[in-house]
């Protein structure tokens, strides 16, 4: 019949633009997840500047270390609490559920969540990084700029990826914020991302080292450094980055959900690797 | 359409062995009380929920595999939720007529379930009965050649069920296929073409709503006072029986009213008299169905 030749299903690209332009919406409605990603980082920023007596950190000004640091909590916010936050509230209100009955594909939905993630996430950090430049005499290293952006860029891939992946195993909505922050925040603080570590004790040193926010983190810091030359981040960093985001992209293949209610108990994904996000699965 | 479809929960059967087709254009209810296995089954032919057994084909496709192709010509009415509070009525409908490769007008659509005066406002301003027409219009919005419709009026006022009723049959005169579930006699009555009953996993019955349970001849109910002139007489035997009842009142049962009413009137006008209180009645669709399910579920407690 040509009615039904007729129906050739929408260009994928723009399905995707359609949904980052979605979620974006959805975000600046949501007085939450534009606080968390812009307002908070930005604040924390400001009360650090003003709070901290001005000694060096890392022989640097204290504002040119804590600038990049908010940074990279500011991709925290944007791309892991948030996007667990609304992406299990998402899946609980039947939300996703009735996006699965359309046409549209599993993967433009991600897209769209991961894009606007990403959207958030620059906006947030071109917010931090324009106030510390004006007032609190922050100086971009332009020799280094390309490696902020790498960071960054690896940053966001990484912590949309794990927060996607963790979504499988939270159950509900009232313990989506919970569990992102109560994983977030202790890695933060271990992760030189609130204040510089500067010797910590080796054991912490390691657990640290074992999750990504660390190199991300520090390579950020790193990029706002005048004395940096070279990429600032070594290489079993990178491969940590890498592999969480492994991992993560096949937790999300195995176990994503549509439907609202907990993970089914008889497919056993509570031990896989990315509840691993989790703390307490490190030994 | 659905053939011996099964759908087992861990160790319960939610849908065992249902078999019925639909037809194009036709409105065809899935009938049965609360945990019948109606929604599983519209679920599995959503594509929602997966089978464990049996054969299902909608539009040719399996929709358990079904892709984007089976789910641009298919639309879906959720019992409840899934919609964005904070997006405006429009702004909802546009967002899913961007999924579709050939939708229908998003304006019309609104105007169509009648939310044209709420197309600014936020969903989560809505009422109940606002929120499932968003719902259908959502449904629609794809120009679905079949519509999946699970209990589309619960928690409607009365008024609000008439108009949803309007709609509905409006889109089976513009040629789409709706296959609705319901615990309302009544919807089925108005609505449905034909009528399949579950129970207990099974589909007990199936036919139109006015033939349900046969209840088109039999079982009919006659009833009426026995006049002064005729105490202690018997009105003639015919193909009925007495129900017990007070003295001098007669209630009977047959599954020919014609014949016996025939007998019954040349009786009283050989006695040149009235039958008082005379009434015909045939049993309701809500007697028929309580008949059905109750059997079914007896029926299904001795098999085991």
């Amino acid at each position: 019949m040509a009615a039904e030749t007729a129906r050739r299903s929408r260009p994928p690209t723009l399905l995707a633009i359609g949904q980052v332009r979605y979620q974006l919406l959805l975000l600046l409605r949501s007085p939450l997840g534009f606080f968390l990603s812009v307002v908070f980082p930005l604040l924390l920023l400001v009360c650090l500047k003003v709070i901290t007596p001005s000694h060096p950190v890392d022989g640097l000004p204290y504002a040119q270390w804590v600038t990049p640091a908010m940074c990279a909590f500011c991709l925290l916010n944007a791309c892991y609490v948030t996007v667990i936050t609304s992406m299990v509230l998402a899946r609980e209100e039947g939300t996703l559920k009735r996006l699965r009955g359309t046409p549209l594909p599993a993967w433009a939905y991600l897209a769209g969540r991961a894009g606007s993630a990403f959207v958030t996430s620059v906006l947030a950090c071109g917010v931090i990084i324009a106030t510390a430049v004006a007032f609190f005499s922050v100086s971009i290293v332009w020799h280094a700029v390309g490696y902020f952006v790498g960071a960054t860029l690896l940053g966001i891939a990484c912590f949309f990826l794990i927060g996607a992946a963790v979504t499988t195993v939270v159950p509900k909505t009232d313990t989506a914020l919970p569990i992102a922050f109560g994983t977030m925040l202790p890695l933060a603080f271990i992760s030189d991302v609130f204040f510089s570590v500067s010797h910590p004790p080796v054991w912490l040193h390691d657990l640290a080292s074992a999750f990504p926010v660390a190199p991300i983190a520090q390579a950020m810091e790193d990029s706002f450094n005048p004395a940096t030359q070279s990429w600032p981040m070594p290489l079993s960093g990178l491969l940590v980055v890498l592999g969480w985001s492994a991992a993560a992209i096949v937790v999300i293949a195995l176990a994503f959900r549509w439907e609202p209610g907990p993970a089914p108990a008889a497919r056993g994904l509570r031990r896989s690797p990315g509840s691993a996000g989790r703390p307490r699965h490190r030994p | 359409m659905v053939e011996r479809l099964r759908k087992d929960y861990g160790t319960v059967r939610a849908v065992d062995g249902v078999s019925f087709q639909v037809r194009r254009c036709e409105i065809y209810a899935l009938l049965g009380p609360n945990g019948a296995g109606k929604t599983s089954t519209v679920e599995i032919l959503e594509g929602h929920r997966r089978r464990s057994g049996g054969s299902v084909r909608v539009l040719g496709f399996d929709p358990g595999t079904g892709d984007r192709h089976f789910r641009e010509r298919v639309g879906i009415v959720l019992q409840s939720g899934g919609m964005d509070a904070e997006l405006t009525v429009r702004e909802m409908v546009s967002l899913f007529a961007g999924f579709y490769a050939r939708p229908r007008d998003v304006t019309e659509t609104i105007e169509q379930v009648g939310l044209t005066a709420k197309r600014r406002a936020r969903v989560r301003t809505l009422s109940g009965g606002q929120a499932r027409r968003l719902d259908l219009a959502l449904a629609l919005i794809g120009d679905p050649e079949v519509l999946f419709l699970d209990e589309p009026t619960t928690g409607f006022d009365p008024n609000a069920r008439r108009e949803a009723w309007d709609m509905i049959a409006g889109l089976r005169r513009a040629g789409t296929t709706v296959l609705l579930t319901s615990h309302y006699l009544d919807e089925v009555q108005n609505l449905a073409d034909r009528v399949g009953v579950m129970s207990h996993g099974h589909l007990v019955e199936e036919s139109t709503p006015d033939a349900l349970g046969g209840r088109d001849v039999s079982g009919t109910v006659i009833s009426f006072r026995l006049p002064r002139q005729l105490r202690g007489s018997e009105p003639p035997a015919g193909p009925w029986d007495r129900t017990a009842g007070p003295v001098g009142e007669f209630t009977m049962h047959t599954d020919e009213p014609t014949r016996v009413l025939l007998a019954l009137t040349q009786w009283a006008c050989a006695h040149h008299t009235e039958l008082p209180g005379l009434t015909v009645t045939r049993p309701s669709l809500e007697d028929v169905y309580l008949r059905i399910t109750g059997q079914a579920g007896i029926g299904a407690g001795d098999g085991r």
